[in-house]
């Protein structure tokens, strides 16, 4: 009778555990410990060691536990050589910020034209701007090294401005050009009916749906500015040198001080850690962007 | 407000398509005209011109007399409600109803005195903090409104504005949008696909169909008096049917043999005519269903259809398929031989392709 009746009983659907119970979570979160680790534990020596001794550096076995120490930062910034890090230090924020900051402008109003205006030659236009990264960086080295020359701007801040600019600047067209074409053209024509100019649709409407995009390019663009070093270093020699430049010469001007030289590394892997960090949640956004109806 | 005119408008695409195609259409002072027409007929475009969202290829648009087709939208004074709502999704439905304000640089207290008096007025008061991905469709479209209606503009252009809405709030908004347009007297284009929404809301219904306007008048205008078989059949539900004849005598006509005597008004607009073939137009209600007989047009029911008090059934003539309207106590079964009589007051005649219209209920002429 029992059988008969819950074999006739339909069977209901229980809510499912959370995936794996408790050994195959617990492998899983151990894998991730362990890779996770591993990407890790380089930085972890970087940062330590820029704020040991140098007798707590070359301890063996390693000195896990120690009092930290500002000094190999201050040495870095102020006193090394005479000319301490921070000069460089000022460059690549001036020039990560202002050239990120003329890419994601330029860029967005271009990408809007793209997405918006039906003209002769569009897609064209658009192919040829992606087309501009086609080749490795390397390939174009000595004809702007060149161009540089002759337009007298050898070690000053707008070359490599202007480089960057213009490496970054096909990225960000071809990115925001998909967020903008993904704004349903009626919101646009509401605004235009409601009474505004293209421009201002621009401003108050299409830039802050897209802000997502900018977000995240805005961070690809300054990484990319403040980790570049084949065209500072080509392009640059003291005065408007950047961190990877002054990194790079590092050992051979001052033998290696290895206690600097990581208070050097770690200046330069914060600022675009605090930075993805700071806006880490529009790149979140980014990904959930496109639900408007 | 302004009368609308539409003169010799044609708008064609790039590729070719003619979306709409020697548009004469006047809309009056005040009036709410309802363009409707199956989906691609250029019911959209129409109002699109209008709005200046696309550039007419021929003709002109007039307000008052005055052409506006080659000023941008912003300059036009028209407000529009979109199908899918178009509300800004970054910006909180306050924000949303303000936005044609803040367009205009009015005083902050002033926008906020107009926005809370309009959002009263479509009691959306408690919705104002959400952003639009916080709301129903219907709340969105009740903010979609209010926006357009905020800055009292000139004109009020609606697209579809209910499409996407379920059906007990279709009811109730269309009966709103229609006490709102009355009591501010705004000159309102209207699109829609669906007659009955046309039927409630408009006062006159403009027929497209494949870019051309086909018939301008009031529902029962159209139902009564369709001047060509597109307006008859998409007009009125269900379709009409249409069945081929010739002239008889000079007072009736052969459907397939079968003698259908005319009423005398109608046997006057036969007498104006020299066609021998001609179409016969008849409402599936203003047919009966009878016993077969030889003097009647009989056939096979193929298809009876319940709609609760009524039923819909299809039979099979020798002349052609009919339709016909019978309360659901008479509906004969499934494979039943009938015979049909027609109400001979509500005949309407056309000429053999039935382009158009010869004569209707309710009218003596010619057509």
């Amino acid at each position: 009778m029992t059988a008969a009746r819950s074999r006739n009983k339909i069977p209901v659907e229980r809510p499912r555990q959370p995936a794996g119970a408790w050994p195959i979570g617990a492998l899983r979160y151990l894998v991730a410990a362990v890779f996770t680790g591993f990407c890790l534990f380089p930085f972890y020596i970087i940062v330590t060691t820029s704020l040991k001794t140098e007798t707590n550096i070359f301890a063996w076995p390693p000195v896990w536990v120690f009092k930290p120490t500002l000094q190999s930062f201050y040495n870095a910034l102020f006193v090394f050589g005479g000319r301490g890090a921070i000069s460089y230090l000022v460059n690549s924020i001036m020039i990560s910020a202002v050239s990120t900051f003329l890419a994601v402008t330029l860029g967005a109003m271009a990408a809007y034209g793209l997405a918006r205006f039906s003209f002769a030659g569009n897609r064209q236009l658009a192919f040829w701007i992606l087309s501009t990264r086609f080749a490795p960086p390397v390939a174009f080295v000595v004809p702007i090294y060149i161009m540089v020359q002759r337009a007298r701007l050898l070690d000053s801040h707008i070359a490599l401005i202007l480089v960057y600019t213009a490496m970054n600047l096909s990225l960000v067209v071809w990115v925001l050009r998909g967020f903008f074409a993904e704004i349903p053209i009626e919101i646009e024509e509401a605004a235009l009916v409601d009474g505004y100019s293209r421009l201002q649709i621009f401003w108050w409407v299409a830039l802050p749906l897209v802000r997502p995009g900018l977000v995240s390019i805005a961070i690809l663009s300054a990484i990319f500015s403040w980790n570049e070093f084949l065209y500072a270093m080509v392009l640059t020699q003291s005065r408007a040198a950047t961190l990877p430049v002054y990194l790079a010469g590092f050992s051979n001007s001052m033998g290696l001080a290895w206690g600097e030289y990581m208070a050097v590394g770690t200046m330069a892997v914060l600022p675009i850690l605090a930075f993805t960090f700071a806006l880490q949640k529009h790149l979140v956004r980014g990904l959930t962007f496109g639900a408007v109806k | 407000m302004p009368r609308i005119e539409f003169s010799g408008v044609a708008k064609s695409y790039p590729d070719g398509t003619q979306a709409v195609v020697d548009l004469n259409l006047v809309v009056e002072d005040g009036e709410l005209l309802c363009l409707l027409g199956p989906s691609g007929c250029g019911k959209s475009s129409t109002i699109r011109l209008l709005a200046g969202l696309e550039a007419v290829s021929e003709g002109m648009v007039l307000a008052d007399g005055h052409r506006i087709d080659h000023l941008p939208p912003q300059a036009r004074d028209c407000a529009m409600i979109f199908e899918n709502y178009a509300l800004y999704p970054h910006l909180t439905a306050f924000e949303n109803v303000a936005m044609p304000l803040r367009a205009r640089q009015l005083p902050a207290q002033e926008v906020e005195r107009r926005v809370m008096e309009i959002a009263r007025m479509l009691r959306i008061e408690p919705l104002m903090a959400r952003r639009p991905s916080r709301l129903s469709g219907g709340e969105k479209q009740r903010v979609g409104v209010a926006r357009a209606l905020v800055r009292e503009p000139a004109m009020f252009l609606m697209d579809e504005p209910l499409g996407h809405l379920e059906a007990y709030l279709r009811l109730e908004l269309r009966a709103e949008i229609r006490r709102l347009q009355e009591r501010l007297g705004i000159t309102t284009i209207y699109v829609t696909h669906d007659q009955g929404e046309a039927a409630a809301v408009a006062d006159r219904i403009a027929v497209m169909s494949a870019g051309r306007l086909q018939q301008v008048g009031s529902f029962l205008d159209l139902l009564d008096r369709p001047l060509n078989r597109f307006v008859a059949e998409f007009v009125g539900e269900p379709p009409m049917v249409f069945l081929p004849a010739h002239r008889m005598t000079a007072d009736s006509l052969a459907v397939k043999g079968v003698q259908i005597r005319l009423s005398e008004r109608l046997a006057a607009a036969l007498c104006a005519t020299d066609d021998c073939h001609l179409t016969l137009g008849v409402r599936p209600t203003d047919i009966s269903i009878m016993m077969p007989a030889p003097e009647r047009l009989n056939g096979e029911v193929v298809l009876v259809q319940s709609q609760g008090n009524h039923a819909i059934v299809g039979v099979d003539t020798s002349a052609g398929p009919a339709t016909v309207v019978v309360p659901s106590g008479g509906r004969p079964a499934a494979g039943a031989i009938v015979g049909l009589v027609f109400e001979s007051e509500a005949l309407h005649l056309f000429d053999s392709a039935a382009r158009s219209l010869l004569y209707s209920r309710g009218e003596s002429g010619d057509g």
